[in-house]
């Protein structure tokens, strides 16, 4: 059974993926940890845009970045794709939330049957 | 890393309603019941049409609003199993509105996301009460590419580790 932190790790780690700057990101980390600066490089984009984009990586857990000195390299994770890995648990949460829904349509229906027994 | 075998794709989910069998089985075969829940996270049910039966089809439209308009997306599928108050297996596939079966590129999903797949439904009844599996599957013999999501990701996910591999 999936969890509300589950669903907000893979919507996450969707997100992250949703943008061509942050897939490339990923793939130059691939070939080995970089600086803020070397990732920007090949890119037309300032360093706080690039920052940005880095930021959302490593909330999604797919970027961890080094404690050493200003430079903080930035290192891929690439475990959270694995999670995200079949069609079938994208269906997950739409499931989960229709069965929440009808939970709820059931409370109502068995509440209004009730009342009509109540008035027979 | 997970083989590529699309039988392996499920989502499989377990409820306990506090509502007789019967009442579950009417949630997934009267129209009128099955638009109440199936639209979630603000969709409607327009269209619903099931003729539960074996070899029945249905056809359900789900409308989605968005501030450019609504977006539609049909989808049809067939009856497998019909036991009633105990067993439901129907088969979904995206389609139009008449019920011809689209493939999922076309709708936009991703490349491998299987044509068809299959919704089982299973209920057991425990003391008025019910439980229900239901299990949501790829048809692999239907599409070549089955191993749906897990193409795309698996392939992202190898090429990230041979370029890492490569380099280290």
């Amino acid at each position: 059974m999936t969890t509300a932190i589950d669903d907000q790790r893979l919507n996450e780690t969707f997100g992250a993926l949703a943008n061509s700057t942050r897939r490339a990101i990923l793939a130059r980390l691939a070939e080995g940890s970089a600086t803020v600066n070397e990732l920007a490089e090949p890119f037309e984009m300032t360093l706080p845009a690039i920052s940005k984009h880095i930021k959302v990586l490593e909330r999604a857990g797919l970027v961890v970045r080094g404690q050493r000195a200003q430079y903080r390299p930035c290192a891929l994770d690439a475990a959270p794709l694995h999670e995200v890995s079949t069609w079938a648990e994208q269906y997950r949460p739409v499931w989960e939330a229709r069965f929440d829904q009808m939970d709820n349509y059931l409370t109502q229906v068995r509440r209004q049957q009730r009342t009509h027994e109540h008035d027979d | 890393m997970t083989d590529n075998d699309g039988s392996r794709d499920a989502v499989v989910i377990e409820r306990n309603f506090d509502a007789p069998v019967d009442l579950i089985w009417k949630m997934w075969t009267d129209p009128e019941h099955f638009k109440a829940w199936y639209g979630p996270d603000g969709a409607t049910i327009p269209v619903a049409k099931m003729d539960v039966r074996v070899g029945g089809t249905r056809l359900v439209c789900m409308e989605m609003q968005f501030p450019n308009g609504p977006m539609q997306m049909w989808f049809t599928g067939e009856y497998r199993e019909v036991v009633e108050n105990e067993r439901l297996v129907y088969t979904e596939s995206m389609s139009d509105e008449h019920g011809n079966v689209a493939s999922p590129a076309e709708m936009g999903m991703p490349e491998g996301h299987p044509t068809t797949t299959e919704v089982r439904v299973e209920l057991q009844d425990v003391g008025g009460r019910t439980q229900m599996v239901m299990t949501h599957a790829g048809i692999p013999t239907d599409s070549p590419g089955a191993a749906g999501w897990t193409m795309a990701f698996d392939k992202f996910a190898l090429h990230l580790q041979a370029q890492g591999n490569r380099s280290s």
